[in-house]
């Protein structure tokens, strides 16, 4: 096994990985899908914009339509950096406002009854909230908690731990704006006899960081087995502009701003990366400890939470179970 | 006050039961994070148990292992923070 060090998870040869990705897709939904060309949700994100880009060059511009899906607690720059991609790419741009969606669905009213029920003074036309995890657990034993936090107009914070009826609810309600979404690329995907790209990266497969049914949900996942350094590396490649790769990736899902280090990760991707190679890689933490600096006993807890994480999200990842009978 | 081994006992038989582990599995000195019994959702499930059975409110400063690591941990912590 290769000694591991920083530039271990680095792609030798980007030009040659981009091939492979874009061969493999073209077969994929080409020939075992028999679909004519693919759909991609974009959100000016980079995940979104390389799948974007690849699906580009699998299929050609002509045979591939970008759909933006924002709602009203969305970042503008989300459909602004999605529309200036799109126009680069000379794909067709649709945007599909699901607002009204989630208002029929009632997500932001039942998220928001969960909210008053931990600050009763919440408004939500003058209050933005976010939930998101505290830096507890990823190097102890002791899970991650989860926070709901409000800011007022003045922009004082005020922040909480979610009790688990709130926790669940919320996420719930909330869960609504993946899983509509997930209906309108099907609708724009079936209308034309299209797949749907999913643009998952390795850590949200294999974290849990996903809606089941949700943005989980697609026909092809073609970055999901890549780390976010190379998916930096393809977007270098494949010329996505500087203002989408130098974005702080968020979450984009609740109303005040928040990164997908704070809602999720806990660490700056760049160490998630080399951390998450070492654990599934098998390297023994004290060789990853002495590379990255930290002490052998805080990278075994790292890699324990790891290990936990996957397990409990094994249910997200899990197919339908169908063997009851007849089998 | 309630008794020590009261809380204990309620406190156990909450994380059988939370855990679906046995009774010869969840000692009052057993690690159940470390052992993996435990994880986020069943953590933040404990701390509402903990408010809603004892009216011991977890606040940031108590997030850490001393106080949840084991029956014996917690009802350490519900003692403490019970008025």
């Amino acid at each position: 096994m290769t000694h591991f060090s920083k530039d271990i998870i680095q792609l030798q040869n980007v030009e040659a990985v981009v091939n492979e990705i874009v061969q493999k897709l073209r077969d994929d939904v080409l020939q075992k899908l028999r679909r004519l060309g693919a759909v991609v949700g974009i959100s000016g994100g980079i995940d979104s914009s390389v799948c974007l880009a690849l699906a580009v060059k699998a299929f050609g511009s002509e045979k591939v339509m970008g759909i933006m899906m924002p709602e009203r607690d969305s970042n503008p720059d989300s459909e602004r950096l999605a529309r200036e991609l799109a126009l680069k790419l000379r794909v067709k741009a649709v945007k599909e406002d699901i607002t009204a969606a989630l208002i029929g669905s009632r997500c932001y009213e039942r998220r928001d009854e969960a909210v008053k029920r931990i600050f009763p003074e919440y408004d939500p036309g003058t209050y933005t909230m976010k939930i998101g995890l505290k830096e507890t657990g990823l190097f102890n034993y002791l899970p991650p908690v989860f926070h709901l936090t409000i800011i007022d107009k003045e922009q004082v914070i005020h922040e909480k731990i979610l009790p688990v009826k709130e926790y669940l609810q919320i996420v719930a309600a909330s869960n609504f704006k993946q899983r509509t979404r997930m209906s309108i690329l099907f609708y724009h995907a079936e209308l034309l006899h299209y797949a749907v790209i999913g643009t998952p990266n390795k850590h949200e497969q294999e974290q849990g960081f996903f809606v089941k049914y949700g943005d989980g949900a697609a026909d092809v996942m073609p970055i999901c087995n890549l780390y976010k350094t190379q998916v930096y590396q393809l977007a270098d490649y494949l010329g996505i502009p500087k203002e989408i790769v130098e974005r702080t990736p968020t979450t984009d899902t609740y109303s005040a701003e928040q990164t997908q280090e704070e809602f999720f990760y806990q660490l700056p991707f760049d160490l998630m990366d080399l951390y998450w190679y070492g654990f599934e890689n098998g390297y023994p933490a004290k060789e990853v400890a002495e590379v990255m600096g930290e002490t052998t006993d805080r990278v075994e807890a790292l890699f324990r939470n790891f290990d936990r994480k996957r397990k409990t999200t094994e249910y997200l990842r899990m197919q339908p179970i169908r063997d009851y009978f007849g089998v | 006050m309630i008794e020590n081994q009261t809380i204990k006992k309620r406190v156990r038989d909450y994380l059988v039961q939370a855990t679906f582990a046995g009774h010869d599995k969840i000692k009052d000195d057993s690690l159940i994070f470390k052992e993996g019994y435990f994880d986020s959702m069943g953590f933040i499930t404990l701390i509402t148990f903990i408010e809603e059975e004892f009216g011991v409110k977890t606040v940031d400063a108590d997030l850490v292992e001393e106080n949840f690591e084991s029956v014996n941990a917690i009802s350490d912590f519900i003692i403490r923070k019970t008025p």
